[in-house]
């Protein structure tokens, strides 16, 4: 599930696809291909979610956000990233020839398949990519159950 | 549906043809009367994997993550991949690319060029003889 109009490598598509390309987008023009993420089924933050045996990770990319402008809260199994994107282009006295990035409001829940540990909750922001790290509770971490064998 | 780039195969593509597979950054751009302004969107890439070049009044932007920008464990919901960025602009003529200014904080590259002095409008001014 790729949220972003990726451009593959190969077939004839992507043949065509190069062949436009070769057709500069004009900063004044009209481009040739999808950017940024698709449309359809857009949900913002684009996230990514992995596991191991202590923790969760969850990642969303949301470029251009300082970390003043993100609010992350862990609420029983489910974590919420919320914040605001505000546009760059200034109001007034502009000339807008595109306007690709988009601006407002969001929320995103993500509920985590099991028990965690709220408190040991770590959220860092790097090159627009903000990573959460939440713990496991004890109970939830896989258990090595030592099997003896019987007599 | 994607394929991982291998960052550490350096290819050496010409800068002005596009990498095999790319993402290409949602672009905002704008006018001033003093300049013209590209803001492109760029997540995961830091400022020593980014090249900018200018040739022939084409601006190209292209973006490589580092070898070591996804987290690892076992995946639960995958909706962003790292990858490559890549796009290519032609430039109006009436921008100095000579002074172009690159700046980029959170993903976010910020491209500014100043309009080219001649063309900027100057008052003339009247003497009265």
């Amino acid at each position: 599930m790729a949220m972003k109009a990726w451009v593959p490598a190969a077939g004839p598509f992507a043949q065509l696809q190069r062949e436009m390309n070769r057709v500069f987008d004009s900063v004044f023009g009209r481009h040739f291909q999808p950017v940024g993420r698709i449309r359809a089924g857009y949900v913002y933050p684009p996230t990514n979610v992995r596991e191991t045996d202590d923790a969760y990770t969850v990642q969303c990319e949301v470029p251009g956000l300082e970390m003043a402008d993100l609010e992350v809260y862990v609420t029983g199994d489910q974590l919420t990233v919320s914040g605001s994107r505000t546009s760059t282009v200034p109001e007034e006295e502009v000339t807008l020839h595109r306007r690709e990035r988009d601006a407002g409001r969001f929320s995103r829940a993500v509920t985590l398949p099991a028990p965690v540990d709220s408190s040991g909750t770590e959220a860092t922001l790097a090159d627009g990519i903000l990573t959460v790290r939440i713990p496991k509770t004890e109970e939830a971490k896989p258990k090595r159950v030592e099997v003896h064998v019987g007599d | 549906m994607t394929k991982p780039i291998d960052v550490a195969v350096e290819t050496n593509h010409d800068p002005l043809e596009p990498p095999e597979s790319y993402f290409v950054p949602a672009t905002d751009v704008y006018e001033t009367a003093d300049e013209l302004t590209l803001v492109a969107e760029m997540p995961g890439i830091k400022a020593d994997g980014l090249a900018v070049t200018v040739e022939d009044n084409v601006l190209v932007i292209r973006g490589k993550p580092g070898a070591k920008s996804e987290a690892g464990g076992e995946v639960l919901l995958k909706e962003f991949t790292a990858g490559e960025f890549y796009r290519a602009f032609q430039l109006p003529a009436d921008y100095d690319t000579e002074k172009m200014e690159a700046g980029l904080r959170q993903g976010v590259l910020t491209l500014r060029l100043p309009r080219s002095e001649r063309l900027k409008p100057r008052r003339i001014e009247v003497k009265v003889e």
